[in-house]
């Protein structure tokens, strides 16, 4: 069972992540979908009819996931997708994220929209030269 | 060395670091607002590049109007993509 | 008169510029459009200001001087970017 410490420390590091690293709701789900059904991979139109979106939008939701490192293209079959964890710690904060979009939807779906329109936030990190730890 | 030469050849690199900078984001995110604050930014460094050479390399021809010019076009390309893509 | 003009056009654009980056600004708390909308709205203010010169083309020292400082605002912002929380 973890502390109470724990959890709170847990529920900063997944805001830090939507963040940083979510730029909308459907790419949230999209990544949850992945994770929960691993090691099922996925084609783009697969997740599009799941997520109930369409497969322009899922298509660049992955590319967006891909880039950040989130899920990656399986070996061997290009036009699919799974949960790629790069650390434990990535399981870890999936397991939190997954909890708390659970019982926060809305506060974390608020959270996500407040934040500044893509191209902004582009901006800024295109001219970040330095390799920084995500 | 003249302080003016200094200021537009700061200038001119400055504006080339930042038009490299959104470009390669382009590249990377595809995202529209890049593409064109990028164009500005070359367009800009091309200004900058002229007052120097009107100052120092032709400084019998008035290149003023083309320098003013190539300003112009640069802040419209970043206009545009500011109104357009900044959602 | 097409100076004038032209002058106009990009003070006045350089403004809506600056005030867009500070909308940016007011929407990621990044210091970063802070630096670019000021930038920006000094560059566009200092070409209104070319309107008072005597014989715009040949440049005045306070002209390119404060040009000078809105391309190290761009600079320092970006440096920061890359090396503040790296040290």
């Amino acid at each position: 069972m973890r502390s109470m410490t724990e959890n709170a420390k847990g529920q900063t590091e997944v805001d830090q992540f939507l963040i940083s690293r979510i730029d909308s709701v459907p790419h949230l789900e999209a990544l949850l979908l992945v994770w929960r059904c691993r090691p099922k991979t996925w084609t783009v139109n697969e997740l599009a009819e799941r997520l109930y979106v369409k497969s322009e939008s899922a298509r660049s939701i992955v590319a967006d996931l891909v880039r950040q490192e989130l899920i990656a293209v399986v070996d061997g079959r290009p036009n699919e997708y799974g949960y790629a964890p790069k650390s434990e710690r990535q399981d870890v904060l999936m397991k939190d994220l997954e909890e708390a979009y659970r019982r926060e939807l809305i506060r974390i779906s608020n959270l996500i929209h407040s934040k500044a329109p893509a191209s902004v936030r582009e901006f800024a990190r295109a001219f970040r030269f330095i390799k920084q730890r995500q | 060395m003249n302080l003016s030469v200094i200021t537009y050849t700061v200038g001119a690199l400055t504006c080339l670091a930042c038009a490299v900078l959104l470009l390669r984001g382009y590249v990377r995110v595809k995202q529209q607002l890049l593409l064109w604050s990028g164009l500005c930014f070359v367009v800009l460094a091309i200004s900058n590049s002229l007052i120097v050479v009107d100052l120092v390399i032709v400084p019998q021809v008035n290149l003023y109007l083309a320098r003013l010019g190539t300003a112009a076009v640069a802040m419209a390309l970043l206009l545009y993509g500011l109104i357009w893509e900044s959602n | 008169m097409v100076q004038g003009f032209l002058l106009g056009v990009i003070s006045a654009s350089a403004l809506t510029a600056g005030v867009f980056f500070l909308k940016f600004w007011r929407a990621t708390r990044d210091s970063f459009f802070l630096a670019f909308a000021a930038a920006f709205i000094i560059e566009g203010l200092n070409r209104a200001a070319i309107l008072l010169l005597a014989r715009p083309s040949e440049g005045n020292a306070a002209i390119y001087l404060v040009r000078l400082l809105s391309y190290l605002l761009i600079l320092a912002a970006i440096l920061k970017k890359n090396f503040d929380r790296n040290g």
